[in-house]
């Protein structure tokens, strides 16, 4: 259970791009998994998460739905979306649990310019540090999944720690902890995998040929991954079907800059060349 | 040597430059700061990086209205003529001092006027993207549009400021007597001869 805080990545320094290796014995990479089929939808969850991480409560209003809060917000971290779908002649509630997926390839860190504000760790876990994030919101567009969300009043974006708190002290999420039909599990990424493989093939079995795992390979991997009953109706259920780590105008961004810095430094190499070959023009000369 | 002085920029134009270029380091330093890690110590003058994120935008602004009022004021000695495609054909003589292979240029030479244009349309591009950066909860989580406003702000600052140093390169240390101008708004007679012959010309009576 040692090391379990080894940092693989950090926002704004060369690790964002290359991870780094772990000197030390790094631990286990952990992953949770949501098995959707499980959820009888008592938003437990919810209120263990903004009670272990102590945030402030929102009023929620009736605006026809089940769900509690329309969107996340700085203080949600965790919202079960009941998305009311007409499958075949029912109605059903395509429940999501609205939560960073913490990425193996997380597009918030590579989008941050912000050193140390965002930080991944070996165990999977991507965490924001509010100290040193600077409000620009790069994270928010980075997100392929729309989790970040901006505290106008703070300045800072905040999303869901996966509890790093608790996972340091060998414990679970708090939302693990509360789910009263085992519906969230934790534990090694393998283990997990195996135990989603293994919930798709029983719900095969009961009618539902299209289930499936949702661990998207454009984003590396997830540590939050899902068991989707409909898997053909990944949509309706708010999850992107192919989410990529890093939009194109973004990578490219960071390819121009690598020639950029190289223009940059030319230019004033290239003045002070100019000028030691040809030196000062001064108009007194040429009296 | 002692022939008056010539007048070439009023104090008007010279406070407004003199925003534009104040504005436009301070914005190439913190965008720099913001664009490459290693340089994100560029922030501290502003009072670290959360602070430069706030001020850039309004410093931007600022820019944005003295650059206008820049348009506004210079834009009628601006536009480009025939002299000028030949004086950009011989821009190579130019930039190796044989000053007798260059036609003669007016007020401003085809590379300043270049220079005036080029970075006129690179200020439209930074404030529509910077805008966009600003408040990007007006347009999130529109993932494309906002990274393509970044790749776009980049390019503006790639654009502008490699500009920027040969202007800045050109206007104090390689041609002595020119930064004048943006100071006391004066230029020696024998500068204008060398520079710009045929302002001279118009401004001397032959």
């Amino acid at each position: 259970m040692a090391d379990t805080l080894t940092i693989k990545r950090t926002s704004g320094s060369a690790s964002a791009f290359i991870p780094m290796d772990a000197l030390r014995s790094s631990g286990p990479e952990y992953s949770k998994l949501v098995d959707i089929s499980r959820c009888i939808g008592c938003k437990g969850c919810e209120v263990a998460c903004k009670e272990w991480n102590d945030l402030q409560s929102e009023p929620t209003a009736n605006f026809g739905s089940y769900q509690s809060h329309k969107d996340l917000t700085p203080n949600t971290w965790l919202l079960m979306r009941f998305n009311e779908i007409e499958v075949g002649e029912n109605l059903q509630w395509l429940i999501k649990k609205d939560a960073c997926l913490h990425c193996e390839e997380p597009g918030c860190l590579y989008a941050c310019p912000a050193p140390g504000a965002i930080v991944q760790y070996t165990n999977g876990i991507v965490d924001f540090n509010q100290e040193n994030c600077i409000g620009c919101q790069y994270c928010v567009t980075g997100c392929p999944f729309d989790i970040p969300r901006y505290s106008a009043r703070t300045k800072t974006v905040s999303k869901c720690n996966m509890c790093i708190d608790r996972v340091e002290a060998g414990l679970e999420p708090a939302c693990v902890k509360t789910c009263p039909t085992n519906a969230i599990s934790w534990g090694s990424k393998r283990d997990m995998v195996a135990k989603a493989e293994k919930a798709v093939e029983t719900l095969k079995k009961r009618g539902y040929q299209h289930a499936t795992v949702y661990d998207p390979a454009g984003v590396g991997g997830t540590h939050m991954m899902y068991v989707v009953p409909h898997g053909d109706r990944l949509a309706d259920y708010a999850l992107p079907t192919d989410p990529t780590a890093s939009p194109a105008p973004l990578t490219a961004l960071n390819f121009l800059k690598r020639i950029g810095a190289w223009l940059f430094g030319f230019s004033l190499v290239g003045a002070l060349g100019h000028l030691l070959a040809f030196g000062q023009e001064s108009p007194d000369e040429h009296e | 040597m002692s022939e008056p002085l010539l007048h070439r920029f009023n104090l008007l134009e010279r406070i407004v430059h003199w925003v534009v270029g104040v504005t436009y380091v301070a914005l190439l330093l913190t965008g720099l700061a913001f664009a490459y890690p290693p340089l994100f110590w560029l922030t501290a003058p502003l009072g670290g990086g959360a602070m430069a994120r706030v001020l850039h935008p309004y410093i931007g602004a600022a820019f944005g209205i003295a650059m206008l009022l820049m348009v506004v004021l210079w834009i009628r000695d601006m536009f480009l003529n025939r002299q000028d495609v030949q004086w950009m054909a011989a821009v190579h003589h130019y930039a190796t001092h044989q000053r007798d292979k260059v036609p003669p240029a007016g007020k401003y030479n085809a590379g300043q006027k270049l220079f005036f244009w080029v970075q006129g349309v690179l200020a439209i591009v930074f404030v529509a993207t910077g805008v966009m950066l600003w408040f990007p909860e007006q347009f999130a989580p529109a993932r494309t549009l906002l990274s393509s406003a970044r790749l776009l702000h980049y390019m503006a600052t790639l654009g502008g400021g490699l500009f920027l140093v040969l202007h800045v390169y050109l206007g104090t240390v390689a041609y002595p007597g020119t930064a004048r101008s943006m100071i006391d708004g004066k230029v020696t007679r024998q500068w204008a001869r060398l520079h710009h012959p045929r302002w001279h010309e118009e401004q001397t009576g032959g």
